[in-house]
């Protein structure tokens, strides 16, 4: 096998794999042919401006938006335009924008939701990574802060026992101390052997704990590359991704 | 007085049948997003079926059976009529589908048992009054009441404790985030669909009993149960109960002084709610505010 020194994703077992795919959002067309891998063990960020398509890419991938042409692969099997429920049974799990916390559910119902599947993943170990949600879990969904929310959101799909986990901007209005401390569950997971799909709009943060990067804009990959050769260019990470990189 | 409760009493009745219908009404509204027109049908098969099989299960046996019957229905008619439609956003596609098959079970159900009223009977000991000053209170009618009451207590663990009704009241506010976590909502919304069409089978055998059979049942019940979620609250099972209660006595007490009226006070009350509280009484985002 020849291994691309540079592109250290290439070497590992692929567990996710986007060939050219198209999604619309009734008659306006958003994503014009997107191509993305995910390597075993990896965390891959995928950047972008406002609008680029990074949430319809996510949403595609998990089968909430319909792919029109293209494949997807995950795990071994092509799950194109397989149910989200399907591809969530498989070992997928997704941290949707926005977090989409059950707000009229206690943080406990929120947590029996997901169909969990066995693994070392259990509302105990849950608890134990986020003690807060276990302090809190007779409390509504809406009562919790931002941090918890998200934490939640995080929690809901570990009880699938993913080994794919898609995260679409976690760090989303947190105050800087949370942010730390999800990046910090993201590489967590990965040590665990997930691989990371991780949408971000902070890029400083997602390209410091990346291996490697695609740059979305208008619908289609712009750049691909390692982490490192991204965050070493800061021209172009302004230019394509709206965001400095220092 | 005694005329007055009387009718009052009727009316408790008669909105404890409105009650069981907007209940499943509201359930297949805010998960199957469905506004089913043809819940009406449902009861009548339920009353139907129950009339038909109490010869050889008795009252007790059809009075189990018969909503049975009408959940087991609605799960063919949700799996195969229904469910193609869920992908369309429009409720205008399932409006129109359900609103013509009520009248096809309204039809069908005259050609089988015919266009005349049939008795439904019910045991004779259920029959007689518990007192001379309160005749109208038959063991039936408290039955009614308490069958009413503990499937609505049965509902409410069920959607507060057990894990499918966990799934059911997450699925109301987000279907799309229920189903990214792996659960099959194909199936949820068929139980949730069965779990309706069984409360108005229910209401069906528990209204034979008082009102007698006929093909049109089901339609002269359900514009009262839809005024009972308006009133009561779009979204809150619990108000769709008072909603049906309330607009039941209201149209009882108004027989007593006014018998024309009677079912135009319903109209009235749906009428003034929605002028003061527009989201109805209870009316919030979700189940159980
Ligand atoms: N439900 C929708 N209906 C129609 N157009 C949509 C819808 N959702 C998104 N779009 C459009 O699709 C394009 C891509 O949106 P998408 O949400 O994927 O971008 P994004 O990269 O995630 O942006 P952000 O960083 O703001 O989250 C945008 O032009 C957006 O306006
Ligand atoms: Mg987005």
């Amino acid at each position: 096998m020849e291994a691309a020194p540079s592109r250290p994703g290439n070497e590992r077992k692929t567990v996710l794999e986007a060939h050219d795919i198209h999604a619309y959002y009734g008659k306006s067309h958003i994503l014009h042919g997107v191509s993305l891998r995910l390597g075993e063990g990896e965390i891959v960020t995928v950047l972008g401006r406002n609008g680029a398509g990074k949430t319809t890419t996510m949403r595609s991938l998990m089968g909430l938006t319909t792919v029109r042409e293209g494949r997807v692969q995950m795990l071994g099997h092509d799950v194109t335009r397989w149910p989200a429920y399907k591809i969530a049974r498989l070992g997928v799990g997704y941290v949707p924008e926005g977090r989409k916390i059950f707000g009229n559910l206690t943080v406990l119902e929120n947590l029996v939701v997901p169909e969990a599947r066995s693994g070392p993943w259990t509302l105990d170990r849950v608890f134990k990574l986020f003690p807060r949600l276990g302090e809190r879990k007779a409390q509504l969904g809406r009562q919790l802060s931002g941090g918890e929310q998200e934490m939640l959101s995080i929690a809901r799909p570990l009880l699938l026992n993913p080994r794919i986990m898609l995260l679409d901007e976690p760090s989303q209005g947190l105050a800087p101390l949370i942010v730390q401390e999800v990046m910090q569950v993201v590489r967590s997971m990965r040590d665990e052997g997930l691989s990371v799909l991780l949408v971000e709009q902070n890029v400083p943060l997602s390209l410091a704990i990346a291996d490697r990067a695609y740059i979305l804009d208008d619908g289609k990959v712009v750049y691909s590359g390692t982490a490192a050769e991204l965050g070493a260019n800061h021209e172009l990470v302004e230019k394509l991704a709206g965001a400095t990189a220092h | 007085m005694q005329l007055l409760l009387f009718n009052a009493f009727n009316g408790l009745i008669q909105g404890v049948f409105y009650a069981l219908m907007a209940l499943g009404l509201a359930l297949i509204l805010s998960l199957n997003s469905v506004i089913n027109m043809a819940h009406g049908g449902f009861l009548v098969i339920g009353a139907y079926l129950a009339y038909t099989l109490a010869p050889y299960l008795g009252f007790w046996g059809a009075l189990v059976v018969g909503p049975i019957g009408a959940a087991v229905i609605g799960l063919f008619v949700e799996r195969i009529l229904i469910r193609p439609l869920y992908k369309r956003p429009d409720p205008l596609y399932t409006l129109l589908l359900t609103f013509g098959l009520a009248l096809i079970i309204e039809d069908l159900t005259r050609t089988i048992w015919g266009a005349q009223g049939l008795p439904f009977q019910v045991p004779a000991a259920l029959n007689s009054p518990i007192s001379s000053v309160l005749f109208f209170i038959t063991g039936y009618r408290l039955l009614v009441v308490g069958i009413t009451m503990a499937v609505m207590l049965g509902l409410y663990f069920l959607l507060r404790y057990s894990r499918l009704g966990i799934r059911i009241r997450a699925g109301t506010l987000d279907l799309e985030t229920v189903s990214a976590l792996g659960v099959n909502i194909y199936l949820l919304r068929a139980l949730n669909f069965g779990l309706g069409c069984l409360l108005a089978g229910l209401a069906g055998v528990l209204a034979a009993g008082i009102l007698g059979l006929t093909p049109p049942m089901g339609s002269s019940l359900i514009m009262p149960s839809f005024v009972a979620i308006i009133v009561g609250g779009v979204g809150s099972l619990v108000g769709s109960i008072l909603g049906g209660l309330l607009i039941g006595v209201a149209a009882g007490i108004t027989t007593t002084y006014y018998p024309a009226a009677s079912e135009a006070v319903i109209y009235l009350i749906m009428l003034i709610v929605l002028v003061i509280r527009p989201r109805g009484l209870l009316g919030q985002e979700g189940l159980f505010e």
